[in-house]
């Protein structure tokens, strides 16, 4: 076999991927600041969180060009076009986790600066996003070490936050006759479920992970047909 | 004469030639275009090619489908040449040339003691990376295989039906009686394969047909190969992957494999499948790292 050729692109697409998959550090560190925003009710960091998402939408346009550029390019094909191909949908997913800190974030002005909270709902949304946030990881690892059984194991992650949003759905239906109380609660549950989308995208990045390694594309579970 | 009596003819010239080399095709091996069946023009079982003893490819075994574009590709001195050479007999040329195995042509030996090689040429004709016309006008450039064969009846028709069978009627229809060389280089190998298809093949063989070419032209000759793929089996040698991604519906890919002394090297066939699982999702890491562009 000859020597290896093509170094600079085979480079430039470890690049890509290492900087496409940084976003979701990037998504990891809104997320936490979302989550102490919920918790202290923090309007100004909430803001600064908006603010901030610029940072993944530039990302996201910067590697979004650069694989457009390959594609024109180098005409990459087996793995390294379902490795480009997979990247453009992550980062599409990791866009819209940044999307969905900054909905929860516009929520909280809304919700006063001294809400009539409740704690327990407080809490499981704070739980939703440590477990969103470890889901992240775990897809991020999973894209990097090409791990299919790490990828598929998202789901089972992923029925635990889909658990807490249906309780957090729950309290907010208990949470008595009191107006404010109630309308406290809606916002929550928007913020709940805001939260349980960042899950599902993380899901979504490991159905990318299975395409990259198998060259086929399965939805690990559909939703629009459920299994048994 | 309507498009069904050109098909007919060309069938029927088909018949007269596979009779004329020897081969016994059954009829039903002509019709055109089977309802889509995986129809094999060649099998291709065990072969070996030497040149003076030394091995160039060996244990090639592979079927070759109708009405299908298949493309050959591979690194230089992998034998994909050597290879296309034995489906029409070329390599009887070369002296020290020796082909061993089974090489079925519509399921007849393609080097049965019977068959004629010189009329194999006729059924399964070649085109070659430089364009050759002969230093005779455009006209009689593609009426030469016509009359050599006897067949002087409607001559100007069947050069019609030719040049506009390779997509060159419309630019030379005017100046017939120029020399070809006054054509480009494009027009040269079009020119090249409508003396090829005057004859009515069965299998057309290109070898690299579009290195010489600028991209305009190369577009033409690789649209030029899909049209002709209704009519005829295309087999092609390439070194544009892009190209063989673009045109083939199935893929070939035949590697150099070193003996331990590494003094000798033969082609050897790694994989060889539907176009689209080679480029998207080959099975063999070596097809992958070839395909990519990681290994020349």
């Amino acid at each position: 076999m000859a020597d290896a050729v093509r170094v600079h692109y085979q480079e430039e697409l470890e690049r890509l991927e290492a900087s496409a998959l940084d976003g979701l550090n990037l998504v990891n560190a809104a997320l936490d600041r979302t989550l102490e925003a919920v918790q202290h009710q923090d309007v100004e960091l909430a803001q600064i969180v908006v603010a901030d998402d610029d940072r993944i939408d530039g990302r996201y346009l910067e590697v979004h060009q650069s694989l457009i550029t390959l594609l024109a390019t180098q005409s990459p094909v087996a793995t390294d076009l379902r490795l480009i191909s997979a990247l453009l949908h992550v980062l599409k997913n990791i866009e819209r986790m940044g999307d969905q800190c900054v909905n929860v974030c516009k929520l909280i002005p809304l919700s006063g600066n001294e809400p009539p909270a409740d704690q327990e709902m407080v809490e499981l949304i704070l739980n939703m996003g440590k477990q969103t946030r470890t889901l992240n990881s775990q897809a991020q690892r999973a894209f990097a070490e090409r791990d299919i059984e790490m990828a598929r194991d998202l789901v089972r992650q992923d029925d635990v936050v889909d658990n807490l949003n249906r309780e957090c759905f729950r309290l907010a239906l208990a949470i008595g006759d009191d107006a404010d109380k109630r309308e406290w609660a809606m916002t929550m549950m928007l913020a709940a479920r805001a939260i349980e989308r960042i899950g599902d995208n993380a899901v979504d990045i490991g159905e990318q992970v299975a395409f990259v390694v198998t060259g086929l594309f399965r939805e690990f579970e559909d939703a629009s047909h459920p299994s048994a | 004469m309507t498009h069904e009596d050109e098909a007919q003819v060309g069938r029927d010239a088909r018949e007269a030639a596979a009779s004329r080399a020897g081969i016994a095709v059954r009829p039903e091996e002509f019709q055109h275009r089977a309802g889509g069946t995986r129809e094999k023009v060649f099998e291709l079982n065990g072969i070996d090619v030497h040149y003076d003893g030394v091995a160039a490819v060996k244990g090639i075994a592979m079927d070759i489908h109708r009405n299908d574009v298949t493309a050959l590709i591979g690194p230089s001195g992998c034998g994909k040449s050597t290879l296309l050479r034995c489906l029409n007999r070329m390599n009887d040329l070369i002296p020290a040339a020796e082909v061993s195995g089974e090489l079925l042509y519509h399921g007849e030996d393609l080097y049965g003691p019977t068959v004629d090689p010189v009329q194999v040429r006729k059924l399964i004709g070649m085109v070659f990376q430089k364009p050759n016309p002969f230093p005779k006008s455009i006209y009689d450039n593609v009426a030469f295989g016509p009359r050599i064969l006897g067949e002087k009846e409607n001559l100007d028709s069947k050069v019609e039906q030719a040049l506009r069978g390779a997509a060159l009627w419309d630019e030379v229809k005017d100046r017939l009686a120029d020399n070809a060389f006054g054509l480009s280089g494009g027009q040269q190998q079009r020119l090249c394969i409508a003396r090829c298809i005057a004859v009515s093949p069965d299998v057309i063989l290109m070898d690299e047909p579009c290195s010489a070419l600028d991209p305009i032209s190369t577009g033409k000759i690789e649209d030029l190969m899909i049209e002709l793929k209704e009519e005829f089996s295309i087999v092609i040698v390439t070194h544009n992957m892009q190209q063989a991604a673009r045109v083939s519906d199935r893929t070939a890919f035949l590697m150099v494999e070193l003996d331990a002394t590494e003094q000798n090297r033969w082609g050897r066939l790694v994989e060889y499948d539907e176009t689209e699982k080679i480029f998207t999702n080959p099975t063999d890491k070596r097809t992958e790292d070839y395909v990519s562009g990681k290994v020349g």
